[in-house]
């Protein structure tokens, strides 16, 4: 039987500001669920009275270990006492919280505390003969595979694993046992922010897309951009071709913005760069 | 000019005959005749010219404007003196800078990319006049494209110490002993230099800022509370720059060197080398989806546009039509109902591009349409728009990619 922790933070809606699950440690805990054969237990380092914690155990998890730190105390030392203290052989955790600083370095601080091995942004997992193979999420859709990981592990799981599914169980929400377990707290010393302001939409780097670049103008020029080719020299039209013509002008274009690089017609060795087939 | 200048401040300071409380001039002493020294030196603005005046192989003149070093930092390297004879601009080169940031690339091979670039000027604007700019990996014999993004030094990286976190780290902790950097800038991204930030930051018991998305010689700003508030603070002994941190640097461009590091211990061995796995396009969530093909009310063979997605390698989507007549599942409906595409291409087959549609691909860079009306909002917003039948295109289009696949060398 394997032993799973999941470290399940408290979050904020992110319109109305109200606490919530968090939907990254949700995830998670619906990862660590769908494992064979495996003891889940959820770890809170805060406040155990808060409602919202029940959310968590709606979702399936029979109990909930809430470590009594107060606000403005390291969550760390008594977590990593904590995991110590159970040995477990898996850690999820969410990639970062969703209230607070969100760093998320608290994975890899627990981590180093146990001696464990880490593995980010992993969507799903096997646990093989006492190793571990863990699919990684890319950008863009993109998986890898990382084979032969070694137990103990902590994983952190990303926006693109799949979001729990179902809803809240309302029952067992409320049958479900949080354990309040008090521990020793130091405050946190690290400097906080020295101002803070409400997020917004910044430009990419280099110009960003053409609706990042239409995104201060006018209702004009945002509407423009979501509509027209403008300032990239116009738009090539070909107007009755036949399908053949058009169908390699489509696929020159597309190998020439650089997707779908399926080689040329004329099958030239071009030394283009090896593309894996999908 | 043949008459002396007067120096206003020079004639009031002689005349300043007590400072505190306040400043006292003496305007009745008499005045001395010899005209007053200049107190500060005149630039000669025509001798300037005339020392940055060059005589061209082509026998006009031109003047040489790029900021030139001060004698003290310049070394006459062989590269700099063969540039120097080339009549190339001369490019900084600082000797010996008080500190260094060190950047780390996610993939420390080839050229520098957009993000390379982004990165290396941010570690410019941090590193300011006074300290260098150290690149851990080299850029196959692109010195120069990393000197014109503003790098000083080149510290040579076999890629393949990338493959592995545990081997990276290997090579970041051989760059910083030999540089002892103020300041370690990497990617954000979580699975590459995110993730070596952090457990960079966490070795080295130093503090980290991740999910940067400002940065100034003094100040950083980083996205924080999930992603709805922005912190601001000092910049961290270790950096994680999102994309938009980034900034390109434009100023004169500074001469990269090669710095050899001694190699050290050797990382550990290569262990759970991670393995790509074959894309499903199936299963990519539309939003992530680099290369999407949609189908609109124009695409009559749905068995004929999947084949052609599979063929392309690409993610299937649909409009609201398509998806509302249960030719595709609701969630790959493109549009204000439905999913907003941060994709780089968008190829439309038979969507004319309602506004409600439009709404969904604001983000997409390329845009291709094929559609039957020359008028059409799709055909007006696209790179390469083909008026004609989706249904005689579709057909053509599979063949092609399939010939291309199977002529492709590989």
């Amino acid at each position: 039987v394997l032993t799973v922790v999941v470290l399940l933070s408290l979050g904020r809606h992110p319109a109305s500001g109200r606490a919530r699950r968090s939907s990254l440690d949700a995830r998670a805990l619906a990862l660590a669920l769908t494992l064979p054969d495996a003891s889940v237990v959820g770890v809170h380092a805060g406040e155990p009275d808060e409602p919202a914690l029940r959310d968590y155990l709606g979702q399936g998890l029979g109990a909930l270990r809430a470590l009594k730190v107060p606000a403005g105390h390291d969550p760390v030392p008594p977590l990593a006492a904590e995991l110590l203290a159970l040995r477990p052989d898996l850690v999820f955790a969410g990639a970062t919280a969703e209230a607070g600083e969100g760093s998320g370095l608290v994975p890899y601080l627990l981590a180093d505390a146990l001696g464990a091995e880490l593995v980010p942004s992993a969507v799903n997992l096997t646990v093989r003969h006492g190793t571990c193979e863990v699919v990684q999420a890319l950008a863009g859709g993109r998986r890898r595979l990382v084979p032969e990981v070694p137990l103990p592990l902590v994983a952190t799981v990303p926006a693109a694993a799949p979001a729990p599914a179902g809803t809240v169980a309302f029952a067992r929400a409320r049958r479900g046992v949080i354990h309040a377990v008090a521990c020793e707290n130091e405050p946190d010393r690290r400097p906080g922010p020295t101002a803070r302001r409400p997020a917004r939409r910044r430009p990419a780097a280099g110009g960003g897309t053409r609706a990042a670049r239409a995104a201060g103008g006018s209702a004009l020029d945002r509407l423009r951009a979501a509509t027209e080719t403008a300032g990239e020299g116009g738009g090539r039209l070909l107007v009755g071709p036949a399908p053949e013509a058009a169908a390699e002008a489509i696929l020159d274009h597309l190998a020439a913005i650089g997707v779908a690089d399926l080689g040329s017609s004329t099958a030239a060795a071009d030394g283009a760069p090896e593309k894996q087939e999908g | 000019v043949t008459r002396p200048r007067r120096d206003p401040r020079a004639e009031r300071s002689a005349l300043l005959v007590a400072n505190a409380p306040r400043p006292r001039l003496d305007r009745k002493a008499p005045a001395s005749s010899q005209p007053v020294p200049a107190a500060r030196t005149r630039r000669d603005l025509r001798a300037e010219r005339d020392a940055r005046r060059r005589e061209a192989p082509s026998g006009r003149f031109r003047y040489e404007w790029a900021r030139s070093t001060p004698a003290a930092a310049t070394s006459p390297t062989p590269d700099r003196l063969n540039r120097l004879s080339r009549n190339e601009p001369e490019r900084v080169f600082l000797a010996a800078p008080e500190f260094w940031v060190l950047v780390v690339r996610d993939t420390p091979s080839g050229p520098p990319s957009s993000a390379d670039r982004g990165l290396i000027g941010a570690a410019r604007r941090l590193a300011g006049a006074r300290g260098g700019v150290a690149v851990l990996g080299t850029g196959g014999g692109a010195a120069d494209l990393f000197g014109d993004a503003g790098a000083d030094r080149l510290l040579p990286c076999d890629p393949a110490e990338f493959a592995t976190p545990a081997r990276a780290m290997a090579a970041v902790k051989r760059a910083a002993d030999a540089l002892h950097p103020r300041h370690v800038l990497f990617g954000d991204d979580p699975v590459a230099g995110g993730d070596l930030a952090r457990r960079w930051a966490v070795r080295q018991r130093l503090p980290v800022a991740t999910a940067v998305v400002e940065l100034k010689e003094a100040a950083i700003a980083r996205r924080a509370e999930g992603g709805t508030a922005e912190h601001a603070m000092a910049p961290a002994a270790i950096l994680a720059l999102r994309p938009e941190a980034g900034v390109a640097f434009a100023g004169p461009p500074h001469e990269a060197t090669l710095l050899e590091l001694d190699p050290g211990e050797p990382g550990p061995a290569a262990s759970s080398v991670p393995v790509p796995l074959p894309l499903d396009p199936d299963a990519v969530p539309l939003g992530e989806a680099e290369f999407v093909v949609a189908a609109g009310n124009g695409v009559a063979d749905f068995a004929a546009f999947h084949e052609l997605a599979r063929a392309l390698g690409a993610v299937k989507a649909g409009s609201r039509v398509v998806c509302d007549a249960g030719h595709l599942p609701r969630d790959r409906q493109v549009g204000a109902s439905g999913t907003v595409l941060r994709a780089r291409c968008y190829l439309a087959l038979g969507i004319a591009g309602a506004p409600q549609h439009l709404q969904g691909i604001p983000e997409v860079e390329h845009v291709v349409a094929v559609n039957t009306d020359l008028h059409a909002a799709m055909v007006k917003r696209a790179g390469l728009a083909v008026v004609a039948d989706a249904r005689a295109v579709m057909p053509a289009l599979i063949q092609a990619a399939r010939s291309r696949r199977r002529t492709r060398p590989c």
